[in-house]
């Protein structure tokens, strides 16, 4: 591998990477508060970028309105599965997983007789390539990481720096405990479902320029994602954002060498071992 | 009541060894399908009653189904080895992902395992000198018993026939014994389970390793019944459709799976292979999880509690009187 190759590579597995810790942490945060996995992150995934192929390339709204735009939607789209799924299960973890598992299958089997059996195509938002360190880069791979990047900042400081993200703390150290200091436990863990599914769509209508649309484009994004959060221990944050950036480099860069498939099965293998030597993961956040 | 159910049992296995003799052979294919899917329901139940979530059982299908048909076809195994061997290697794959995986809580279990079915369909696909990838396994000989070709879809029916009702038995007979009860008390409390000295994690690499092999069985058999094997066939949709079963038939008792897997594999018949399957199947499973939790096999108490509450309201007194 030359190094010019090397540094290409590197830049690329840094925006997939920067997609991969959107995903792991709308993943992490649901996990953190409600002991849950999303298995329907992949197909809000999917969702994200249907809608910025018919809300930007089909009714012509700019970029980044429809960007906005399929956040909102998707993010109300999760708070409805809150209402409507997780809040009636009342808190069973196993039934609950099952009923994401099924709402997944449901979003992608449908998505073939709504969206058409032809893959879809987005027109590249971001036109050109730019140099970078001697090497050329598309400006559409580069913008992905300043976009990732804003979110996550933006996520950060709603959790640290706002009262509701204040309650979402409370909620993921003591459900009971935050209940009686009159946290509105069913509001917040809407809006847990909310950033989860908004994040989601986020990586996905930043990902729809670049690779084709059919229903089942989320499914390797979220394995992926499993992969990071185990990587990166669940529930938590630093450890999606350090995970992802490892996978996304691990992908890309192994991925140049010997093929896509090959750093699949290298990831897994890798979080084999790490679960058999160190099971909670790189930050140790003891499973509950 | 106990000799009504052994009745009806006897009825039912009576009326499915006339199914060749009554349909022709599409009913005898789908039958033999149903059985299929009855024996993979049935073997993850061991795992779901732990409460390990497992979501890759047709990985396990699969490996059990490469390996008897590379097997038979390349070293010319006969097919009670083949199969055997194929159950076992799933079983040890199932021992390899389990042991790092089952030590801590469900959903590490419930994401390795989903992972997992990825991992598999990946190396039948890329292994192309082995398993020929993409193009699809083909050429499998068909299922032998002693020596003697089952060449008619009437006589590997019987044979689906017996390997259910033997790997059914099998089950059932470790559900109602010593094993069983441990499984179902990791399932409830594991905690509790392992203060009164159970070991869970060996308990639970068991019943999951226990689930592989039968998966394994399953597999075999589909291998030399259908012939060609592909490996998208065995993906995440195959493993939801298994846990489905389950959910959808009830997680109460050793029948839920068995009568899930039968209504649902019959129901679905008419659009097996479109979109609309995977549809049907992903509602079925909502609307069980959320208005009928126990699944369909609650639902005749359910409707005898709704009659007699509706009698019972109607005889008695109105507080006015």
């Amino acid at each position: 591998m030359t190094p010019d190759l090397l540094i290409q590579s590197t830049i690329i597995g840094l925006s997939i990477g920067s997609i991969y810790i959107l995903m792991a942490l709308g993943l992490t945060l649901m996990f953190g508060m409600m002991h849950i996995i999303n298995f329907a992150h992949g197909a809000i995934y999917m969702l994200g970028a249907f809608a910025i192929y018919y809300i930007f390339s089909q009714w012509g709204v700019p970029y980044f309105a429809a960007f906005v735009l399929a956040m909102l939607l998707l993010g109300t789209f999760g708070y409805l599965v809150e209402r409507s799924i997780y809040r009636p299960i009342k808190g069973g973890i196993e039934p609950t997983l099952v009923a994401l598992l099924a709402l997944t299958t449901f979003l992608q089997a449908a998505g073939y007789p709504v969206f058409g059996q032809l893959d879809k195509h987005v027109p590249p938002v971001f036109q050109g390539t730019r140099n970078v360190l001697g090497v050329m880069i598309s400006v559409e791979r580069l913008m992905i990481i300043p976009m990732a990047g804003a979110l996550v900042v933006g996520l950060y400081l709603f959790i640290n720096k706002t009262k509701m993200g204040a309650a979402m703390r409370a909620i993921e150290q003591d459900k009971e405990a935050a209940a009686l200091q009159g946290v509105n436990v069913h509001v917040v863990n809407g809006l847990a479902f909310a950033i989860g599914f908004a994040l989601a769509a986020a990586s996905g209508a930043l990902m729809a320029p670049i690779f084709k649309l059919d229903p089942m484009m989320g499914e390797q994004p979220l394995l992926k994602a499993f992969i990071i959060i185990i990587l990166g221990g669940l529930g938590s944050i630093p450890g999606a954002i350090l995970g992802g950036l490892m996978l996304g480099l691990i992908d890309s860069i192994v991925a140049t060498a010997l093929g896509a498939e090959p750093a699949f099965l290298l990831s897994f293998v890798f979080i084999i071992l790490l679960l058999l030597f160190k099971p909670t993961g790189l930050f140790g956040y003891a499973p509950p | 009541m106990r000799r009504l159910r052994v009745g009806v049992l006897i009825v039912l296995v009576l009326l499915m060894l006339l199914v060749p003799q009554l349909g022709g052979d599409y009913y005898v294919h789908v039958f033999a399908l149903v059985f299929t899917n009855v024996i993979l329901a049935a073997s993850l139940r061991p795992s779901l009653t732990c409460g390990q979530l497992n979501i890759g059982h047709s990985a396990f299908m699969s490996i059990g189904a490469y390996a008897s048909a590379l097997l038979a076809k390349n070293l010319a195994v006969p097919f009670e080895v083949s199969m055997l061997c194929g159950a076992l290697v799933a079983a040890v794959v199932g021992l390899v992902i389990g042991y790092p995986s089952l030590r801590l809580r469900g959903v590490y279990f419930a994401m390795v395992t989903v992972a997992f079915v990825e991992v598999i369909r990946l190396i039948a696909q890329l292994w192309v000198p082995l398993t020929r990838g993409m193009s699809g396994l083909s050429g499998i000989p068909k299922p032998n018993l002693l020596g003697v070709t089952l060449a008619t879809k009437a006589s590997q029916y019987y044979l689906a026939l017996f390997l259910m009702l033997l790997t059914l038995l099998i089950l059932w007979k470790l559900e109602s014994s010593r094993l069983g009860l441990i499984w179902k008390s990791i399932g409830m409390a594991d905690n509790l389970a392992q203060s009164l000295g159970v070991n869970i994690a060996n308990h639970k690499l068991l019943a999951f390793m226990l689930g592989c092999f039968f998966a394994g069985v399953a597999g075999a058999f589909y291998a030399h019944f259908i012939r060609f094997l592909f490996p998208p066939e065995f993906g995440f949709l195959m493993a939801t459709n298994i846990l489905v079963y389950n959910y959808v038939g009830g997680r109460g008792h050793f029948a839920g799976p068995i009568v899930g897997a039968a209504f649902l594999s019959l129901l679905s018949e008419p659009f097996r292979g479109s979109a609309y399957e995977t549809i049907f199947f992903s509602i079925a499973m909502l609307l069980t999880i959320l208005f009928l939790p126990g699944g369909l096999i609650t639902l005749p108490g359910k409707l005898a509690e709704l009659r007699w509450w509706k009698s019972a309201s109607a005889h008695s007194p109105s507080p006015a009187a």
